[in-house]
């Protein structure tokens, strides 16, 4: 190649860099990736995208374009992680949103801390997210250990102390399960009656139910994904458990598909969840109005409320962080928008409690909400019904002894 | 405290009930091996199918269950053709077992499986569906012990079996089963007998992908109907044929039950959390002390 052709080569070479680097600037760029093979995934992740949309058309951020790129990751860890690294190194986002699932999150945690990238976690309820140390993690939706110990309570005190526990292997609900059950014991020095390790679609339950039947157990525990959890449900039922045996759900029973699936096999079930749609507050009542509205979607469950919350708690940071946004900016505006995210305090919206994060890399600091419903199913179906049974706030450091 | 025998007889019941229905999955698949030497990955996704069509036709049209099962069966079974006719026939026609067509079949098998999933989640989406149909007019089995069988077990193991009968009749006692049994012996020779060797093959594709169906429809109302079910229906009717002798009618059966029943004691006397290990132990036992099956012709090369 002549000298020319190099310094022709070089130019055009800087100018593709330049223009790239032009288009990244003054956008606020937000990676969002979530499960969304469902008719409610696909749902809330229209609405966070819808809200980002209202956001700039109200005229964004100081100015400044959000400009989000939503992936689905199925719910499979590969795909989240694959998906954190592209919008990571590819389209250098400021912020990243998820994912849905607590064994998506998980790894994806080890990514953002490494590459730096603030991660908001808007459903997965693992404890181990927040307990793995990043500074650059935080969660909006209630952790598992919290909502192992209203259940447990609940259950002690007004149920029995005598559970069987089916627990499938996805990894919200073999935390959840490890959590209700390590709260029993350390309360009421109970051990489980009976445990079954299932695979994440199971499909087949009768034997652990006719084991169940013959163990004369106060209640069942199922931790399992929605669509799994129904299918046990319906089977407790035709294996000939009554229902004076109680069904205990995971936080993953108040999606929709639960009710929807187990018809009237989940009238009585009850579960912690971070968001009921039987709330009377008017807040409540608008978003569900606006969800049935705009998504057709009969009752909105805790994974909408917390990706409406996430998205408000969003522009808050980011109206509040120092964003340079320039083209050597982009480390000092992630960690401007950390700090920002960091400091707030007391975000009321639709969760079941305020939200408040702090500077700490700890659990205590970072699982923003501390209150728990306590939510029962009064009528299966696609139009299923609820009642809040109670409402409970945990101490920051409850669960980490 | 002794042994629960109520337990016992409970396990071996719903094993016995689950283990048909693989048993009618692995018959389908053994049909189709018998006839054409293939083996069809694809079979789990015509269960799928077939479960889908079930709750269309009896929760979206609102017919009654038996009526919804013959239907899904006759929509599955020309979907089968359909499939077997467009884009089997190249390869089933050049041969099946060791050649290259064979090869080229198997790989077609699990290339249509994936089209097949795509295909079904974008009629259906990902989501699972609930098969709710009203069987209460059914009796609910009681044993003694307070042991129930819920009357959707209890018609899955009746239809299964006048599944079974059906085929068994249609191949003795019909001149077509006697052509469909004469391809499977020998397609030339079939062929020179004056049968109508491509349309004998259609049949065989269209009674398996029936009778897939028919499994699947019996399952929606226990395990409600997705996209994904087919894969591990799939894989326990493959360990239930090779347990009985791949291409054994009879042995099909037989190994869907020794499949559910073992499946479920395992669960409950060994550990409920690996269920699905033990169809595929059992498949190994077999295969170290009869590598060619229960009921299976020890033979390396078909007449």
């Amino acid at each position: 190649m002549g000298i020319v052709n190099k310094v022709y080569a070089g130019v055009i070479a800087a100018g593709i860099g330049l223009s790239a680097t032009a288009a990244f600037a003054e956008d606020i760029r937000v990676g969002i990736t979530m499960r969304m093979v469902s008719e409610n995934g696909q749902a809330y992740g229209r609405m966070v995208m819808d809200e980002i949309n209202a956001i700039n058309e109200s005229g964004g951020i100081h100015g400044n374009m959000i400009k989000a790129t939503l992936m689905n990751d199925e719910c499979k860890s590969d795909k989240g992680v694959a998906n954190a690294n592209k919008l990571i190194f590819q389209e250098k986002i400021h912020l990243l949103i998820g994912s849905t699932c607590s064994s998506v999150s998980l790894p994806i945690v080890d990514v953002t801390a490494k590459a730096g990238v603030p991660q908001l976690v808007p459903h997965s309820t693992n404890s181990k997210i927040t307990q793995k140390g990043s500074e650059w993690v935080f969660r909006i939706p209630v952790s598992g250990r919290y909502y192992g110990g209203v259940n447990a309570k609940y259950v002690g005190e007004n149920i029995g102390t005598k559970i069987a526990y089916i627990c499938a292997a996805d990894a919200a609900s073999v935390g959840d399960c490890a959590n209700m059950q390590g709260q029993i014991k350390k309360r009421f020095g109970v051990e489980p009656a009976y445990v079954a390790d299932v695979q994440e679609k199971e499909v087949d339950f009768r034997s652990h139910m006719q084991k169940i039947k013959s163990m004369n157990v106060d209640g069942i525990m199922v931790a399992a994904l929605a669509e799994t959890m129904a299918r046990a449900l319906v089977q407790s039922y035709e294996a000939g458990i009554g229902e004076d045996v109680r069904r205990i759900g995971a936080s993953s029973a108040s999606n929709a598909p639960v009710p929807k699936i187990a018809g009237d096999a989940v009238k009585g079930v009850f579960f912690s969840a971070a968001y009921a749609a039987s709330d009377t507050r008017p807040i409540a009542k608008l978003f569900n109005e606006m969800v049935k509205t705009r998504y057709g979607i009969h009752a909105p469950d805790h994974d909408f409320s917390q990706a409406y919350d996430l998205v408000r708690i969003m522009e808050m940071a980011m109206k509040n962080a120092d964003l340079k946004l320039d083209s050597g900016s982009l480390d000092a505006d992630r960690t401007a928008l950390r700090d920002a995210i960091a400091s707030v305090e007391g975000y009321q919206g639709l969760a079941s409690g305020p939200i408040s994060f702090c500077a700490a890399a700890t659990p205590q600091c970072r699982d923003g909400n501390r209150t728990a419903v306590l939510i029962g199913y009064t009528k299966g179906g696609e139009n299923f019904e609820t009642e809040v049974l109670a409402r409970v706030t945990m101490e920051p450091d409850f669960g980490l002894e | 405290m002794g042994f629960d025998y109520n337990s016992l007889l409970a396990f071996i019941i719903f094993g016995v009930t689950i283990g048909v229905v693989y048993g009618i999955v692995a018959l389908g698949i053994s049909l189709i091996y018998s006839g054409l030497d293939i083996v069809h990955f694809a079979h789990g996704e015509m269960y799928m199918f077939g479960a889908f069509f079930g709750l269309v036709l009896a929760v979206d049209v609102g017919l009654p269950y038996p009526i919804a099962l013959i239907g899904a069966m006759i929509m599955t079974a020309i979907l089968g053709m359909f499939v077997e006719r467009v884009f089997y026939r190249k390869l089933t026609s050049a041969g099946g077992g060791y050649t290259v067509a064979g090869m080229g079949m198997i790989i077609c098998g699990f290339g249509m499986s994936v089209a097949l999933v795509n295909v079904a989640y974008f009629i259906w989406g990902a989501e699972a569906e609930p098969f709710a149909v009203n069987l209460d007019y059914l009796p609910r089995l009681k044993f003694s012990g307070d042991i129930e069988v819920p009357e959707s077990y209890f018609l899955t193991a009746i239809i299964s079996l006048v599944m079974m009968g059906g085929l068994h009749y249609f191949l003795r006692h019909t001149r077509a089963g006697l052509a469909v049994r004469a391809v499977a012996h020998n397609k030339d020779i079939a062929y020179l007998m004056g049968i109508n060797v491509p349309l004998m093959i259609s049949v065989i594709f269209g009674l398996s992908c029936a009778l897939a169906a028919g499994a699947g429809v019996l399952i929606g109302p226990m395990q409600s109907v997705q996209v994904e079910m087919g894969y591990l229906m799939l894989m326990k009717a493959f360990a239930a044929a090779v347990v009985g002798g791949f291409g054994s009618l009879p042995g099909a059966i037989l190994g869907g039950i020794m499949v559910g029943v073992f499946e479920n004691l395992g669960a409950a006397y060994i550990s409920p959390s690996h269920k699905d290990i033990y169809a595929f132990l059992l498949l190994i036992l077999v295969l170290m002390f009869k590598p060619s099956g229960l009921l299976g012709v020890e033979a390396k090369v078909k007449a």
